[in-house]
């Protein structure tokens, strides 16, 4: 079956508002980052590669940076983990699948704000459930300062965005896996494929497409994350949890707006250094069904 | 289909691109809401047209979390019943009040009055001259201050963008007296006698000193007192001067350096709570209140927060009040003025503003909050039932032995240093903490392009 074509001016609109609020706020962007702008002065002066000399001198970005890596890190493979693994367990035939499917999705459409307050009270060291549960059980060693105890926050941190992002990852799979035809499964199982094998051999390859959008969006979205880090930690204790946006929110405040420009731009060359070649890899493994 | 996945990605790159540079381009906007009008200052030709309004309004009022909203809304009430307009109250978080009103003013968020720390720092904050009412020549304003307290509102031209309100505080160590009392020991002599008090509850059972590090701002007491008491005794004013033109390092500051390590002694002495670094404001109440705690390097806004939980009775006779000691004697009153009203040039109701700012100072609305939050006054003809605590500092001052805070002196901050402190608690290393503050120091001069910073 031959493909309707459209032509290719049909997405002229579209790329010219993109052109005019997104590219063009973009560079605007890239010119700040090369000034001095400061709330507290009257004029902008465009100072060259100041800026990021200066960043590149500051120990707090880069623990920061190295917060942002590790937290990207860990939440692109565990969020894409879950959610593969939730996205294969509520495409079988149960019976509250679709109550289960809303269930694990609903942290997703929840404010991270919203969560972060509601996980606050749930790592409490005295009184949040997390402690209690583990004092019930008699499991006193797992009994921590979750929040507050540098040798967790960040863990913590981490863990609490998988819970929230990871019913997203598993809708995108569930869509993938509905477009796999059933009779290459069912063929597959004819011909004596066990379970694993079926997923190794069928489900896995074609379930490509949504690998590629789910790893992306997830590696995207963890290197930006914010909000959840704010609420829960504010970037402490100390810089413990502090990551690229919350260093960026504390530069801003203090009215460097330039510099805080100049981090943002880094940060933007990292997630494209880092999501192209990603893109590009996963893109190659995809097949045409 | 080649092109369309082409225009795809390019779409998807363009997507990541904005949402990074968000916060950019609105900051862009940001700079246009800032630009000046020349119509901040007033003065007395602001007051001819400060006309209450004809119709109703609804007023804004910010205030810092850490301040007690109790004798503002009774003063709201009245004025409200007075004159028709409301008050919203929104109280925001202390440790980011000041981050969260410079959010708000360069987004154009104004609120119609806000309540800010003392100092004439502010006014270089939040570029006083281009946002600010200015209140120098406003009527019937300045007749009941206490003229020192006035002179503390004005820049080096004579200008005031704030209003002086509330009494003037102080910080130190507060404790609960019963705990002291139990186990034998009275306000320390001198620091060495400090720590061996704090020694002796600690025996007893009682947890000698409360630190609320996961909040950050509580664990910044403990170096602005010990700075009266100690780095000004070596700096002397000149000191402070050669800081405010960055002709002076912080690292180079002995005494200062010697704070960070006697905060590092009372840490491995065990002198502290268990979890310093999940410590906070509220618990370090309850836990004073209860008497778990002795005794907590504070301000006084903990008093109305005490009095709310535990009465009137228990901050009147239970709560002790010493300041920083030296190693020869019990040191100096750290002592702060009163906070400031301030009103946005660019607030929606700017002329129900002012009136709800010269309401506040009245008499009436003075001893109204005087009677809520006892203190030292600043007002000429007010009247205040001081608590015991307040009485000893003000014993203090008349023996001339307080000085002012020296964050109300210097014009450019301690950046972030509740976090330094808080890395500090982690790490305990001295020379890495007294950089860091320093660094931060300068950067915020730089920032504020301060003399001698740039």
């Amino acid at each position: 079956m031959e493909r309707s074509k459209y032509p290719l001016y049909f997405s002229f609109p579209a790329l010219f508002v993109f052109l005019l609020f997104f590219i063009t706020p973009t560079l605007i962007g890239i010119y700040y980052s090369f000034t001095d702008w400061n709330i507290n002065a009257d004029a902008i002066k465009f100072i060259g590669l100041e800026n990021y000399k200066e960043l590149f001198n500051e120990p707090r970005l880069k623990q920061a940076f190295i917060n942002t890596l590790i937290f990207a890190a860990a939440v692109t493979l565990l969020q894409n983990a879950v959610g593969l693994a939730l996205a294969l367990l509520l495409n079988e035939k149960l019976k509250l699948r679709n109550l289960l499917r809303m269930i694990f999705f609903m942290p997703y459409v929840i404010a991270p704000l919203v969560i972060g307050y509601i996980f606050r009270a749930i790592y409490h060291p005295e009184h949040g459930i997390v402690n209690q549960f583990f004092g019930l059980l008699g499991m006193d060693f797992m009994v921590q300062d979750w929040l507050n105890d540098p040798r967790f926050a960040l863990f913590t941190v981490i863990m609490t965005d998988i819970w929230r992002v990871a019913g997203f990852s598993m809708v995108v799979y569930l869509a993938g896996l509905q477009f796999i035809p059933k009779d290459l499964t069912e063929s597959a199982s004819i011909d004596g494929a066990n379970y694993w094998t079926r997923f190794k051999h069928v489900v896995f390859p074609l379930l490509a497409p949504a690998f590629t959008v789910n790893v992306l969006l997830a590696m995207i979205g963890s290197m930006k994350v914010f909000e959840i880090v704010m609420v829960l930690t504010e970037g402490g204790p100390g810089y413990t949890t502090e990551v690229f946006y919350t260093y960026i929110r504390n530069t801003f405040s203090s009215g460097e707006m330039g510099y805080a420009t100049a981090i943002n731009m880094l940060l933007f060359a990292l997630v494209t250094l880092v999501g192209v070649p990603v893109l590009m890899a996963m893109k190659k493994r995809e097949v045409e069904m | 289909m080649r092109k369309m996945k082409a225009v795809h990605l390019t779409m998807a790159l363009m997507l990541g691109a904005f949402s990074l540079t968000a916060c950019g381009s609105n900051n862009g906007s940001t700079q246009g809401t800032n630009a000046p009008e020349g119509t901040a200052t007033a003065g007395p030709s602001a007051e001819a047209s400060a006309q209450p309004s004809a119709k109703p309004v609804t007023l804004t009022f910010l205030i810092p979390n850490t301040e007690d909203v109790t004798p503002y809304n009774l003063i709201f009430k009245e004025f409200e019943a007075k004159t028709g307009n409301k008050v919203e109250v929104q109280a925001l978080p202390g440790g980011d009040y000041d981050n969260m009103l410079k959010t708000r003013f360069s987004t154009g968020d104004f609120p119609d009055v806000f309540l800010m720390q003392p100092g004439t720092k502010q006014y270089v904050k939040l570029r006083a001259d281009e946002t600010l009412y200015e209140w120098s020549g406003e009527a019937g304003v300045w007749d009941n201050v206490i003229d020192t307290i006035v002179d503390f509102q004005k820049n080096a031209d004579g200008k005031a963008y704030g209003v002086p309100f509330g009494k003037t505080g102080m910080m130190g160590v507060f404790y609960n007296k019963d705990v002291f009392e139990k186990s034998g020991v009275a306000a320390p002599t001198n620091y060495a006698n400090m720590i061996e008090i704090a020694k002796k509850l600690k025996g007893d059972g009682v947890t000698p000193f409360y630190e609320g590090v996961k909040d950050g701002w509580p664990t910044q007491v403990f170096y602005l007192t010990g700075w009266v008491s100690q780095v000004d005794q070596e700096i002397g004013d000149e000191g402070v001067q050669k800081l405010n033109v960055n002709q002076l390092k912080l690292s180079d500051i002995a005494s200062l350096k010697d704070l960070f390590v006697k905060s590092k002694e009372i840490k491995d002495l065990g002198l502290l709570q268990k979890n310093t670094l999940s410590g906070t404001f509220d618990e370090l109440q309850n836990e004073l209140g209860e008497g778990k705690v002795a005794m907590a390097f504070m301000l006084d806004g903990i008093l109305p927060q005490l009095e709310k939980k535990f009465g009137k009775d228990f901050v009147t006779n239970k709560i002790g009040f010493f300041p920083f000691p030296t190693a020869t004697d019990t040191g100096t009153a750290m002592i702060t003025p009163p906070n400031q009203l301030m009103v946005p040039s660019k607030a929606k109701n700017l002329d129900a503003a002012k009136e709800l700012v010269k309401f506040m100072i009245s008499k009436e609305s003075v001893n109204t909050f005087y009677q809520s939050q006892p203190g030292i006054p600043v007002f000429k003809d007010a009247t205040s039932e001081l608590y015991p605590m307040q009485q000893t500092v003000k014993g203090y001052i008349d023996e001339g032995k307080s000085k002012v805070n020296i964050q109300n002196r210097l014009t450019a901050s301690f950046l972030d240093f509740g976090k330094t402190l808080q890395n500090f608690h982690i790490t305990g290393d001295v020379d890495t903490a007294i950089k860091e503050m320093d660094a931060n120091y300068v950067k915020d001069g730089k920032a504020k392009r301060l003399e001698g910073f740039e």
